[in-house]
């Protein structure tokens, strides 16, 4: 099926604008298009397949280019000490907003997990010590013990509202780096909410989906079962998770993406916004002058605190 | 603008294929368990087609516009409705009918006053006068479901060398004809007391049992509000039982639930009660009636202090005397 999707994926669409005439070429991964020559926003609707279904939900944009573009320019502007001076004074290149493809997955969970409970109880304990007349005594203290017993035990749940990237395009970090989206916004989809906007057709397969959801999944379960553990303090947590009645549904998600190019000789660095939050996303360059200006000073420090010591004790 | 899809929904009668709980009008997504609602009406294209969104006002191209937050057109600013995210106002269903008269309230109310224990003051009941008698339709969610619960936490049974030891387990609880109360003007410990005595068989179409000055409540939240706050209610509920019936031991700490639910059906009812309020020497005192039962009441009523000072005298002299025998002794 991934041959076939590259396969499909090679493929480009050539149609004629409805409002102009003019040629236009589509990519066989985009669902819409704007021609050049008129502005007019044409959608493409294909027959759906099994690696190509329809969408059934959309989250429409809320935030604008120029609010997109002002909180990415304050993003980099915000970003950490050791990012490269020259990330920090580049200028972002908006490629566009575009509605992502997305599986929003959903599962009822059953889990079988094992853990080291522990519970704590107080005790007074005798000790010996000097007091200031430099006599030995005997003294008490309560001290805090833990007492640890095995728990094991069935946790069953729905796990909802699980987001994987659809497109190859974007990674699943990267567009948990932009989540959550506000989920109760969420339309049916309808080809007037990608209209003027570039949409995307999903390039990943549902069973590639299918896999991140899996991991994600397990991995949630993995923290609920943290907050769920009784005791003052667990350990050893394990768990096997089953996954039933799973539903998967493609979801259009508004996505705002800059390419920030700071260096002839590094590739842009892409920077998503969450085109309904506003959330900013990606992955600042590291310069490695300042890491290792940062190294050698605290190097500098340590050895001048020993000589200091070491003068002091001489 | 006849691309738009015209609104559909799926009927307040289909229910979740995965939790059988039942789908409202306008859901796009089951609400308990995340489950797509089932479309009615299926446009799959069977061949590639292009196409152009043209506004009908003045045949210009549309695009979705975040501004409106709905495709509009760029020339002529009209914008086109789309199926809108449904949240309405949660609406009363049914009513229960009156079934005490405010009469046999009345009675009921000065029955109640003269049987508050030997605190109350002893012209209680000749001396407090009727100030107000007010019936009400209060608001409230009554729900059934079935819920698999995982349940986990510490009790002393089986404790060690700590006063604590871990519990989990799973069991199923069946809810029927559990009441939510969505009221403002009802306190939850009044809600408590009157609850019992409703029969939710009888429920109406219309307020009936009440003359015309009858207070009805209205649902202050919308439905997502709802269905929050009745999944909260299941969750507290659930983990009562499980602290009830199912963890071993008698004090408990660290109580966690994990719910599956399953045909969750919730009804919104308005629910008859009297509100009265009575004074006596310059004070008023509150007191709620059942509307279907008159035994049910519950309300405060003033204590005598001179009552209360003498048996707070005895008791002194009481201990006083014991001390000085213990003394003594």
């Amino acid at each position: 099926m991934t041959a076939e999707l590259a396969e499909s994926n090679r493929e480009k669409l050539e149609i004629s604008c409805q409002s102009c005439g003019a040629k236009l070429v589509v990519e066989s991964h985009m669902r819409s298009t704007l021609c050049p020559y008129c502005a007019s926003p044409s959608i493409v609707t294909r027959p759906p397949s099994d690696h190509r279904p329809s969408p059934t939900f959309l989250v429409g944009f809320v935030v604008d280019h120029e609010h997109a573009t002002h909180r990415v320019k304050n993003w980099i502007a915000g970003s950490h000490m050791f990012a490269r001076s020259d990330f920090k004074a580049a200028v972002p290149e908006l490629t566009r907003g575009v509605y992502l493809p997305a599986y929003l997955y959903g599962a009822i969970a059953d889990t079988q997990y094992s853990a080291s409970i522990g519970e704590n109880y107080t005790e007074i304990e005798t000790y010996t010590t000097v007091d200031s007349k430099g006599k030995t005594v005997t003294r008490t203290r309560t001290v805090t013990k833990t007492e640890w017993r095995d728990l094991f035990g069935n946790h069953s749940c729905y796990v909802v509202d699980v987001i994987v990237s659809a497109s190859r395009g974007v990674s699943n970090a990267a567009l948990q780096a932009v989540e959550p989206f506000d989920l109760r916004a969420m339309r049916r989809y309808a080809d007037s909410f990608i209209s003027g906007w570039l949409a995307e057709e999903p390039s990943r397969t549902k069973e590639e989906c299918f896999a991140l959801a899996h991991d994600e999944t397990v991995e949630k379960i993995g923290q609920m079962l943290g907050q769920f553990m009784p005791g003052d303090s667990h350990s050893n947590l394990q768990h096997q998770t089953q996954l039933s009645n799973e539903v998967i549904d493609l979801v259009l998600l508004p996505i705002w993406t800059y390419a920030v190019r700071y260096a002839d000789d590094c590739p842009p660095v892409q920077i998503l916004v969450n085109g309904q939050t506003g959330q900013v996303g990606g992955k600042v360059p590291v310069s490695a002058v300042k890491v290792t200006f940062a190294v050698i000073a605290v190097l500098l420090v340590i050895g001048f605190i020993i000589l200091l010591i070491a003068m002091a004790q001489g | 603008m006849n691309e738009i899809e015209s609104h559909e929904s799926s009927n307040a009668t289909t229910n979740c294929v995965r939790c059988q709980s039942p789908l409202e009008s306008g859901d796009l997504r089951c609400a308990i368990c995340g489950q797509s609602a089932p479309r009615q009406r299926a446009i799959a294209p069977k061949q590639l087609a292009v196409k152009i969104l043209r506004c009908t006002g003045c045949g210009a191209a549309i695009g979705y516009d975040p501004k409106h937050q709905a495709p509009s057109c760029s020339f002529c600013g009209d914008v086109v409705k789309v199926e809108s995210i449904e949240d309405p106002m949660e609406q009363t269903e049914h009513y229960l009918p009156f079934t005490v008269s405010e009469g046999e309230a009345r009675a009921a109310l000065r029955e109640w006053l003269g049987s508050r224990g030997w605190f109350r003051p002893s012209d209680l009941s000749a001396r407090a006068q009727l100030t107000g008698l007010k019936p009400l339709w209060w608001v409230a969610w009554i729900f059934d479901a079935d819920a698999l619960v995982s349940w986990s936490a510490d009790s002393n049974a089986g404790a060690g060398r700590s006063a604590w030891a871990p519990h989990a387990g799973q069991n199923e609880i069946h809810f029927d004809d559990i009441l939510v109360s969505a009221s403002r003007g009802l306190s939850t410990a009044e809600v408590a007391v009157i609850t019992p005595g409703m029969n939710l068989s009888s429920k109406q179409n219309q307020p009936e049992g009440a003359d015309q000055t009858a207070t009805i409540e209205q649902f202050d939240v919308q439905r997502s509000q709802a269905r929050q706050q009745v999944s909260a209610a299941i969750h507290t509920l659930a983990a009562q039982q499980a602290e009830r019936q199912f963890i071993p031991g008698s004090s408990f700490r660290n109580i966690h639930v994990a719910i599956i639910l399953r045909r969750l059906v919730t009804r919104r009812l308005a629910l008859p009660a009297y509100v009265l309020a009575y004074r006596y020497k310059d004070q008023l005192y509150r007191v709620v009636i059942c509307g279907q039962d008159k035994r049910l009441i519950v309300g405060k009523s003033p204590k005598s202090v001179i009552k209360m000072f003498l048996v707070g005298l005895v008791i002194a002299l009481i201990v006083l005397i014991v001390l000085i025998a213990m003394a003594n002794g």
